[in-house]
């Protein structure tokens, strides 16, 4: 009784303590330096909301924020409006290929969307290859630079995170309810409206608002199709990179801006959706509704359609980075040019992307687990406040995250920034969220009688976390390890402002010859990322669980 | 194996008594059972004894030690649950010997006990099955073999039938207060089954709204319920106002249903109440039935089927009672 805390409670209490410890480091205190920043005059003495004053007076940052809401609920609508017959279809429609649909449908979540962006340019853009093929026609098209390449996008790469949980909506659907629209004399089609719909809303709500808060801090596709439309997430990283790094003040403001924001959407989720949860009691999956054959047809075509336009870009970005580029001209020749320019100065920011990847996913893991353990098994304040910290990161932008880890880790006690090491725990805070949520999710389905039963035949709570709960988890958690090593391969908004010297990934190295003029060694770093954020998912396919995408 | 006694011992979640000031002396060896209806504090009391809820107040004992502060895993208990949990990704074997790995007994010893335990469970051979192959009683038996393995002080169930069929859960039972007088080891029973309860029992503990309503062997209580609550929880009884049978004052009395016989099958001195037969049922070896007195109070008498009688529903019936069985309750 030393320590005053029931002994059945010290392990969730010391897991939850070490996990609050971290995020208090690594996510609070960057996010308060960067609060501070945007409050205090250029002294850092006085309180002042002048910096807000002078941001939001100036028109440009003004059509930055308006620019960045449009283009999220655009996107967000679109993507909902396609992706809900999609889930519809692959769940209720005899489509064939399901199998391979659902798999491919999955890639573009892992795939990076800023290559996606970029793959766009080259084909659509001023001198993009369809482009002056349509040219050569006498046919011309609208710009893609701007918000409709923007949400274009946006639209082929986040689809999926409707997509998956709409479908497994559609699928925990009791089918004893359609019956008894039907009983009661609805016609099917009426019924889908009025009882399937409206069962799977909180699950397309849900998706959808990931979208948009996607669409919010999304760094890399703006960057690539916007030119000068301003954004918000690219003018906070521009801002950041003008300012003097210790007082980020105006950076600070568009970054409090974008945490409000997303914070706000989701309170809103929150609220709605506990509100309306329908809970159906499944007993068997729905049945495959029979339908005519041009109605077939047509659903076919509209899955697939959207499925393998999604990895178009992809693909052409793949076979693009075998051609011969003269400066940023390309002629259709075969080569191994590109490669050779990427990887002959050094093989070093393919080894730190791996090295990273593997660190953070290893970081991950060990953190979110045990908080997900806690979360789902405890309940109490100190459970709630850790499930809220801990998703707390997901409201936060990887730019705004990054500029508080330049802030806080710069001097100080702690000196981080210079370092790899600023970069794993960035990329461990951006996805402990996933690790938490999938994890409590794994340990929800455990019954909590069987670490019980270890504890009373001897084995310490500790004991029994590792013997019974982690081997009882562990497909979910390799699983979780591979999709937390494939997005923190290719993530870009906080490793553009973190990186430094040899400690460039992959990522950056894109980053860097698409400001220059080296599309030749963009496309084949564009390649290099595709090829490691999928070959762990085909190795390891059977142990990925794919509906644990849309929690990314 | 020691006795357990328990003292003052109090629970409440937020506003809710759960375990309200209980006191028991559970003896060396005896098989007890706390009995009552969902949230009567049963599985509560068990669990603080298993060590899983902390106490608020009080304090339990095994023999002279004091055990409610300790961890759970070192209390030396078998418990045995509900749903079974059996680990599903050990074997059988696996599963009997954890406790026994836990507490780092050699692994020849393992082997030879956990044969042994399951040859006691009659599952001899069942060993390096997994639990998915087994059916619902046997994994309850792999649970009770894991629990007993480790030559426990205490063996908690925690309601262990409930998931199975009604006949295994007969069968069960037997073999569960068989093992138990078996080996010896002190045993508390939790279940909401009254006929369960009575049927393993050495002694049980009533339980009703957090408190110990009454204690006794099982016999008694049946046949002396100390309140309102306990004549009706256990089994089905007839309360009606003292005056109806014709005793004084304003108390209830409870007469069970077999107390009550046809008057043309009872003896002559005892007192008759007359009414309407409104339902009869026959459940096999026993007939039911529902007699409306003239007050309009319904009187439930059961008796052993009888081939030469027949009785309708509608007719006038005449049922006698032996009044050494009625029961004044406070």
């Amino acid at each position: 009784m030393k320590l005053g805390v029931p002994h059945n409670l010290r392990l969730p209490v010391a897991i939850a303590a070490l996990g609050l410890l971290f995020l208090g480091l690594f996510l609070l205190y960057p996010l308060f330096n960067v609060f501070s920043a945007s409050v205090l005059d250029a002294d850092g003495e006085r309180l002042t909301f002048a910096n807000y004053a002078k941001i939001l007076g100036r028109p440009f940052y003004r059509a930055a924020i308006a620019n960045t809401l449009a283009i999220g609920v655009a996107a967000t609508a679109i993507t909902t409006a396609l992706a809900v017959p999609f889930a519809f279809a692959l769940a209720r429609l005899p489509v064939p290929g399901k199998a391979a649909i659902l798999a491919m449908a999955a890639l573009p979540l892992v795939l990076p969307s800023f290559v996606s962006a970029y793959a766009i340019v080259l084909l659509l853009g001023r001198s993009g290859i369809v482009t002056q093929w349509l040219q050569s026609w006498g046919l011309g098209f609208g710009s893609i630079y701007g918000a409709g390449g923007i949400i274009l996008v946006y639209t082929l790469t986040l689809y999926p995170y409707v997509l998956l949980p709409t479908i497994a909506a559609f699928k925990a659907v009791d089918v004893s309810m359609e019956e008894a629209a039907q009983g009661l004399g609805s016609s099917p089609r009426r019924t889908v409206w009025t009882v399937t719909l409206p069962i799977v809303m909180p699950a397309v709500l849900a998706g959808a608002l990931l979208v948009f808060i996607e669409t919010l801090e999304n760094f890399g596709v703006p960057f690539v199709l916007a030119e000068d439309m301003p954004i918000f997430a690219v003018e906070a990283f521009k801002l950041f990179i003008g300012e003097t790094a210790p007082n980020p003040a105006s950076a600070g403001v568009l970054g409090v801006l974008l945490i409000l924001t997303t914070a706000l959407v989701l309170l809103v989720q929150r609220r709605f959706l506990s509100a309306r949860r329908f809970a159906t009691n499944t007993r068997q999956a729905p049945p495959i509704l029979r339908i005519g054959r041009p109605l077939q047809v047509a659903a076919t075509i509209y899955c697939w359609a959207i499925v393998i336009l999604a990895l178009v870009p992809f693909f052409a970005i793949v076979v693009l980075s075998f051609m011969e580029f003269r400066g940023p001209v390309l002629h259709p020749n075969f080569s191994l040019a590109n490669f050779g320019g990427l990887f002959d100065r050094s093989l070093r920011p393919l080894v730190n992307t791996l090295v990273f990847a593997t660190l953070a996913a290893a970081c991950v893991t060990l953190i979110g687990v045990p908080i997900g353990y806690v979360v789902s098994r405890w309940r109490s304040g100190v459970a709630t406040l850790l499930d809220v910290v801990a998703t707390l990161p997901f409201a936060v932008a990887g730019t705004v995250l990054a500029i508080g880890f330049v802030v806080s880790f710069n001097s100080g006690p702690l000196v981080l920034t210079g370092g790899p090491l600023i970069l794993v725990l960035a990329y461990s805070v951006r996805k402990v969220p996933f690790a938490v949520r999938s994890a409590s999710a794994i340990v929800h389905q455990i019954d909590a009688s069987l670490e019980e039963a270890s504890i009373s035949l001897g084995r310490s709570p500790f004991q029994t976390l590792m013997r019974v709960v982690v081997p009882l988890m562990l497909g979910g958690i390799l699983s979780g390890v591979v999709l937390t090593w494939v997005t923190v391969a290719s993530e870009l908004s906080a490793t553009v402002v973190l990186y430094s010297g040899p400690w460039r990934p992959m990522t950056v190295v894109m980053f860097q010859a698409l400001e220059g003029s080296g599309a030749g060694i963009a496309t084949a770093a564009a390649s290099t990322l595709i090829v490691v954020t999928l070959l762990p998912i085909i190795l390891l396919y059977r142990l990925v669980r794919r509906y644990e995408l849309s929690m990314l | 194996m020691a006795g357990i006694v328990i003292s003052g011992v109090s629970r409440t979640f937020g506003a809710v008594r759960a375990v309200d000031n209980a006191s028991l002396e559970v003896g060396e060896g005896e098989f007890f059972t706390l009995l009552g209806p969902s949230g009567c504090g049963k599985t509560t009391l068990l669990r603080m004894i298993a060590g899983f809820t902390e106490l608020n107040g009080g304090e339990i004992r095994f023999g002279s030690e004091r055990i409610d502060r300790l961890p759970a895993h070192v209390r030396d208990i078998g418990m045995v649950f509900q749903n079974y949990a059996v680990f599903p990704n050990l074997t059988v074997a696996g599963n009997v010997a954890y406790g026994l790995r836990a507490r780092k007994v050699a692994t020849a010893e393992i082997e030879r006990r956990v044969e042994e335990a399951l040859a006691l469970v009659q599952l001899t051979g069942y060993g390096t099955r997994w639990p998915h192959q087994l059916s619902g009683g046997q994994l309850q038996r792999v649970a009770i073999a894991r629990a007993l393995v480790i030559r426990p002080r205490v063996l908690l169930f925690d309601e262990p039938l409930s998931n199975l069929d009604a006949r295994l859960r007969v069968s069960m039972r037997t073999e569960i207060r068989d093992l138990q007088k078996s080996l010896g080891i002190t045993a508390i029973y939790v279940t909401h089954d009254q006929e369960e309860a009575m049927s393993v029992s050495d002694r049980i503990a009533l339980m009703n709204a957090g408190r110990l309503e009454q204690v006794g062997v099982p016999v008694d209580i049946y046949r002396h319920p100390v309140s309102r609550f306990a004549a009706e929880f256990m089994g089905t009884t007839n309360l009606v106002p003292a005056r109806m049978v014709g005793r004084a004052g304003d108390q209830f009395v409870s007469l069970r249903p077999e107390a009550l016989h046809l008057a043309s099958d009872a003896p002559q001195d005892w007192p008759v109440l007359s009414g309407t037969l409104a339902h009869v049922e026959l459940l096999g070896p026993i007939m039911r039935l529902d007699v409306k007195l003239s007050d309009g109070t319904v009187l439930k008498a059961a008796m052993l089927d009888a081939p030469d009688r027949s009785l309708q529903a509608g007719a006038t019936i005449s049922l006698a009672y032996d009044p050494a069985r009625l029961t004044v309750l406070p």
